[in-house]
């Protein structure tokens, strides 16, 4: 029997002996110290040496808790690293619960005189901080740091909130050479994992039991090493979506003493989702509104019609205070009393008005672009709701809370993926894709004339639809008509704008359209008898937005767009033309884009008609380097310029 | 400056004054408050009371009506408190147009957030805001708070205007010193506004009544020397426990010393012997300063931690030493203290810090001037001036961040009031030259060397320690309107001692003249083209303060095409002016254009009447800059 027991503690203890390569704390060696850069590279200014992260279950006196331990050590190369010697730790808390960090132990490590100087972080130096309603702010920063110090730092979470594990990050702002993780939940918690990012890697699942809890535990382990750095590129529509990570989300607990199950589908999420009070019954108690809304409709209207105006009731009765969500903050009662309510509180509103109308509507659940991707079936990970509504099988998506969005017309925002229907009276729960946005169109007509001096002067009319109409309406409305046209002039190369009118700009239904005079006193280039002019005049694009080489995240646009320019410039009568850009039409591959250039000359008039079309919002990181090409040469034919000469 | 004295605001006055449940009303303000306001102040009552040397309290009451969305940053309504600045009561009220109360905040409902934004490690000090948000507009907001403080080193400023777009109906600021600790004040640019005041030797009281809305313009003197407000303080003061006494910055300067200097100097003598050590062969003192300032850089850095009496005290000498890191006042001293090590006399200086330039009153001592600290070392011909924060900047180079400004230098019963380094307008200079190749198919290949002194270093130096990409990065935006620039290589020398940052570039552009037929069009001025027009007013309120002065000169070589030849150059170029001075120059000889090019521009102050002729100048170097060379085929 005694020698059962040895053999086993042998075994136990030789198993952990080969599995973990443990980097121990503190053991910071001259090579990590004397290193001058990161030879895989040499930009980046720290690196992550080595970082461990270890979530597991454990249990005080009175109940379960969430325990993640981070070991951490950062190399600094030079003085654009030394922010990375501040380390800022964001606890969750809740009314009655919160999350905890204790064991803080961190030292900096120089090498002097060939020796290695290590110096301790003090209990004083580490600063708490209120930081707002539902986070504390934990942070220091290293003491004795230079260029060339390792930083070593060990410290542990404590959360109350165990069936929530915090997605795990595994790429950074800078490289990491060696990052390993791992997440130990008890046998029968299933929860279900999804790698992201542009890295691939897999984990490593073993079985461990637990004596604390007297459970199994499945553990998985990440590894992964030489982590290049998340770079920022523009027109991303949310770089988390590209960062190296898992997210985790609890589906069942399947236990001798529990038997739940949570979201395992994206029915599933639908059916939590409108299980809860708010989805079950606040939904279609309509004595709060039901007097307004008699007088609002009538029964001769369409419910297209009707659909519109409670639509625009809603719009000009509540106020968006700011705050996304899917569930209430003031509930339907609260909200139209205060006139003000969040995304929740207005959007299932008007479902409940919708319906209260005779509508078949129903909340969509989605998430943003700013909260990323829900990359697998999740409740945790939404964050907003829109009104759905289906009338003769067409469906129309609405979202009240932004003043120039329309039926839709949803701020650009609410376009990341797909949503999730809760449909409780029709016990419909499913995934719903949101119609994608239909085509900005921006047209101009411009008439314009030259003078012998180079002087430019005529009239725009403009007309922008959908999308182009929403950001149109949105930039007008951001400031005082002064500053607008301030900003308008810097943005058309300084011409002299007058007699500016803008229609239908400060509703939020059809088109837009404007109208200005223009001036410009340098219009055209004068050089000896000739005169120099661009026929795209101010309206032309002069700077690629797409500079980098190359990319490696897809290229956000927002929606598909059109810009349609028909101009007509006449020249002096002593002129004729020379010589005209010769006509372009440039495509990129699978039609995802045209660019059109033509021009005319009639008498003393040229008319040029040109066209850009973007057809798909979201293109692909391979479309990247096309798509930088077919903006250079729009460029350089929108650059090419008329000659005129003086008739002798 | 006597350009401000011009009418620029018209005042209205309004006799007598209509009861204060009007004022909540939005239909009772004055029209010409309103037009082209996105808020209104109805009422802003400021009452503080001393009542010992460490006792005050302040109450204040503010309505505010808001017109529009724009105009919700000027409520206002919060208020900051720390251990030694109590918040007794703070409420708020919010009223709608016809002035009924919509909703009521107690000091519960407030947020309670941290004061300090992310540059600061860590501060004690808090605020307590009210977070509303509107639902329609105008809407009203009344605010009350009374706070206890024993700061009376710290009495508030008067500032009645304090936003663009807001329209203010009255100010009151009311100062009762009922400890006579020796009340003293300042009044500045009271003058155009319709302000009503009766003082005692104990007590201020101010009015402003209908100050119209201002809207901003470029190019506009500082807030501070344009806008009306009275500095207070008192002679005898205590500020967060520390006593003092200062009617003048000779005394002021003398508690500096005393009360917050003195004792902090020493450090370990590990690192004194280190000091004497890299000092041990120099002689001349500045010789000794720069060793000793480049060992500051390279041994610590920039954390700021502001706790009590620690915002205006630095941490000891000795701390920093073991630390690594401090704030300004830290690094200042600490710097100071090694001086004193190796025998070099420093002194410790106090300025309001920032590309605006903004003195310290050389009349009127208080500790609310300045928000930062550097160091003077005197020598027999000029003043050492060193940031001991910055861990890049060369010796005595102090850059935009507090050149040419008032600034208190703290020397033993000697402080004064004195002005730090001004970098000439010719001094601030560029020199670029390139040999540019064009082709025929509008590419253009190209090395540029390019020499940078003065505030033009400050802003070129620091690419030198960016990455790859980010160099790159950097030109391609810096030269945004070649397209298609590719940066084949680059080299970068820093001369720290002479303060000359000298880039050497090699870049292609694909595309950078424009082919029309057979026909080559380009600019001759390639790498820098000066585009900036300032904004164009309708109607120009403002004098315009052009607050640096610089210069640039180019000379470009460029070689054009084979089998093509020059049909048409621009014009030469020369204009002087009291702005400054512009000029172009082509010459060419062979298959090879020179252009030279000059522009110099002054710092100075000019009146309103100015800012067309000032545009004109701005118009015409743009339109210059942008003239075009014709190449045509020969063929």
């Amino acid at each position: 029997m005694i020698k059962n027991i040895y053999l086993l503690l042998f075994i136990l203890s030789f198993t952990q002996f080969s599995f973990s390569q443990e980097i121990e704390f503190g053991e910071v060696s001259k090579e990590e110290l004397s290193e001058k850069f990161y030879d895989k590279d040499s930009s980046a200014n720290a690196v992550i040496l080595y970082k461990k992260l270890r979530t597991f279950y454990g249990a005080n006196a009175s109940s379960v808790e969430l325990v993640t331990e981070v070991h951490e050590r950062i190399k600094i190369y030079n003085k654009e690293g030394f922010d990375k010697a501040t380390i800022t730790v964001n606890l969750f808390k809740s009314r009655s619960s919160k999350e905890r960090i204790s064991k803080i132990k961190a030292y900096t490590y120089n090498l002097e005189n060939n020796k290695i100087v290590e110096t301790k972080l003090e209990k004083n130096q580490v600063f708490e901080n209120e930081y707002s309603y539902n986070y504390k702010q934990v942070k220091f920063t290293m003491p004795n740091v230079k260029e060339g110090s390792v930083i070593d730092i060990t410290y542990k979470i404590t959360s109350p909130f165990v069936l929530s594990i915090d997605e795990l990050k595994l790429q950074y702002d800078i490289p990491i050479k060696h990052i390993e993780a791992e997440i130990h939940t008890p046998d029968g918690y299933n929860f279900r994992t999804k790698v992201k990012g542009n890295i691939s890697f897999f984990p490593q699942h073993s079985r461990k039991r637990s004596t604390a809890l007297d459970m199994t535990m499945d553990i998985q382990n990440y590894t992964l090493k030489d982590v290049p750095a998340l770079k920022e590129e523009a027109f991303v529509d949310n770089i988390n979506n590209y960062r190296a990570g898992v997210m985790f989300e609890l589906i069942s607990i399947v236990t001798p003493s529990i038997n739940r199950y949570y979201a395992q589908n994206w029915g599933d999420v639908a059916k939590t989702i409108g299980s809860d009070d708010d989805y079950k019954n606040e939904l279609d108690k309509t004595n709060s509104f039901d007097d307004e809304l008699d007088i609002l409709i009538s029964d001769n209207q369409t419910e297209i019609d009707k659909m519109k105006s409670i639509f625009k009731y809603v719009k000009d009765n509540i106020q968006w205070n700011g705050i996304d969500g899917k569930y209430f903050y003031n509930g339907i009662r609260k909200t139209l009393k205060e006139k003000k309510g969040n995304v929740a509180d207005i959007n299932l509103t008007l479902v409940g008005m919708l319906r209260y109308a005779g509508i078949d509507a129903n909340p969509l659940i989605i998430s943003t672009k700013e909260n990323s991707i829900p990359f697998f079936p999740t409740v945790d990970r939404l964050n907003y709701v829109l009104a759905y509504a289906v009338i003769d099988e067409e469906q129309y998506f609405l979202d009240a809370t932004d003043e120039f969005s329309d039926v839709n017309v949803l701020p650009l925002k609410d376009y990341n993926w797909q949503g999730v229907l809760v449909d409780n009276n029709k016990m419909v729960w499913k995934k719903v894709a949101i119609r994608e946005p239909e085509t900005g169109i921006t047209q101009y007509m411009v008439n314009a004339s030259i003078s012998e001096d180079g002087a430019l002067e005529g009239n725009v009319m403009s007309r922008h639809t959908n999308h182009k109409a929403y950001s149109f309406r949105n930039n007008y409305n951001s400031e005082d008509l002064d500053a607008y046209l301030t900003e308008k002039e810097e943005g058309l190369e300084n011409i002299e704008i007058s007699n500016y009118k803008a229609q239908n700009a400060e509703t939020y239904e059809g088109f837009v359209s404007e109208s200005y005079d223009f001036y410009k006193e340098e219009g055209a280039d004068v050089i000896n008898d000739k005169l120099y002019i661009a026929p795209m005049l101010f309206l032309k694009s002069t700077e690629n937005p797409f500079k980098l080489d190359e990319r490696e995240y897809p290229i956000d646009f927002g929606y598909p767009l059109k810009e349609r320019y028909m101009i007509n410039i006449a020249i002096p009568e002593n002129y004729t033309v020379e010589s005209a850009p010769e006509p372009m039409i440039l495509k990129l591959p699978e039609d995802l884009g045209t660019f059109q250039l033509s021009n005319k000359v009639l008498g003393n008039k040229i008319q040029l008609s040109a066209s850009v079309e973007l057809n798909k919002a979201l293109m692909g990181p391979e479309t990247y380097v096309y798509l930088k090409e077919f903006f250079n040469q729009m460029l350089n034919k929108q650059k090419e310029q008329v000659v005129l000469t003086k008739v002798k | 400056m006597k350009y401000i004295s011009a009418a620029i605001f018209l005042l209205i006055t309004i006799a007598g004054f209509s009861q204060s449940e009007d004022l909540y009303k939005s239909e009772t303000i004055p029209p010409e408050l309103k037009t082209k306001a996105n808020a209104v102040v109805r009422l802003n009552d400021i009452n503080v009371v001393v009542t010992s040397k460490d006792e005050l309290s302040i109450i204040e009451k503010r309505i505010v009506t808001v017109l529009n969305e724009k105009g919700n940053s000027a409520v206002g309504a919060y208020a900051s408190y720390d251990k030694y600045n109590k918040i007794k009561k703070i409420e708020a009220r919010i009223l709608n147009e016809a002035g009924e109360e919509i909703k009521k905040f107690k000091k519960r409902d407030f947020m309670d957030r941290s004061a300090v934004d992310g540059g600061t490690l860590y501060s004690d000090s808090r605020v307590l805001l009210m977070g509303y948000t509107p639902a329609t507009y105008p809407y009203t907001v009344e605010f009350y708070y009374e706070i206890e403080s024993s700061n009376t080193a710290a009495i508030p400023t008067w500032r009645p205007i304090t936003g663009y777009y807001v329209g203010v109906e009255k100010d009151i600021y009311n100062l009762q010193d009922n400890a006579d600790l020796g009340l003293r004040f300042k009044e500045k640019n009271l003058q155009d506004y319709n302000i009503t005041k009766s003082n005692s030797s104990t007590s201020l009281s101010y009015t402003l009544e209908n100050a119209l809305p201002i809207a901003p313009e470029d190019l506009s003197p500082s807030y501070y020397n344009y806008y009306p407000q009275v500095l207070v303080a008192m002679e005898n003061f205590s500020f967060y426990g520390v006593e003092g006494k200062a009617k003048n910055w000779l005394e002021f300067g003398d508690w500096i010393n005393d009360a917050l200097l003195e004792g902090r100097n020493e450090v370990t003598d590990e690192t004194k012997q280190e000091v004497l050590g890299i000092t041990a062969n120099l002689d001349d003192p500045i010789e000794k300063a720069k060793a000793v300032f480049q060992f500051v850089q390279e041994n610590t850095r920039y954390i700021s931690v502001q706790v009590g009496i620690g915002g205006v005290q630095p941490i000891p000498a000795l701390e920093v030493d073991q630390l690594k890191y401090g704030d300004c006042k830290g690094l200042t001293n600490y710097t100071k203290s090694l001086l004193e090590v190796v025998g070099v006399t420093s002194y410790y200086c106090v300025v309001e810090a920032g590309k605006e330039i903004i003195d310290l009153e050389d009349d009127f001592a208080s500790l609310e001037q300045g928000n930062h600290i550097i160091l003077a070392i005197p020598t027999d011909n000029e003043t050492v001036w060193l940031d001991c924060t910055s861990q890049l900047h060369p010796f005595n180079f102090i850059g935009d961040f507090t050149d040419n400004r008032n600034v208190l230098v703290v020397k033993p019963n000697a402080s004064e009031i004195v002005k730090t380094k001004l970098y000439v307008d010719s001094l601030n200079y560029q020199l670029t030259t390139a040999n540019v190749k064009l082709e025929a198919n509008g590419s253009l290949t190209s090395k540029i060397n390019r020499k940078t002194r003065g505030l033009q270093y400050d802003n070129r130096f620091y690419i030198e320690r960016r990455s790859n990409d980010k160099v790159n990065e950097y030109y391609k935006y810096h030269w945004s309107y070649i397209n298609n620039l590719e940066i084949l290589g680059y080299k970068f020398h820093n001369n720290k001692v002479d303060v000359e940052f000298t880039e050497d570039i090699d870049v292609e552009a694909s595309t950078y003249a424009s082919v029309s037929g057979d026909r080559l069009l380009f600019k001759p001025n390639v790498f820098n083209q000066n585009s900036y027009v300032p904004t164009r007013y309708r109607s120009r309120k403002m004098p315009i303060d052009i607050s640096r002065g610089y210069m640039d000169e180019d000379v470009f070589k460029i070689e054009i095409p084979e089998g093509f030849e020059i049909e048409a150059l621009p014009e030469n170029i020369d204009i002087k002016n009291k702005f400054g001075e512009y000029h172009f120059k082509i010459s060419t000889s062979d298959n090879i254009i020179i252009y030279k090019r000059k522009l110099f521009l002054k710092k100075g102050q000019y009146p309103n009447t100015d800012y067309k002729n000032y545009r004109d100048f701005r118009k015409h170097i743009s339109k210059a800059d942008n003239s075009k060379i014709v190449l045509k085929s020969i063929k």
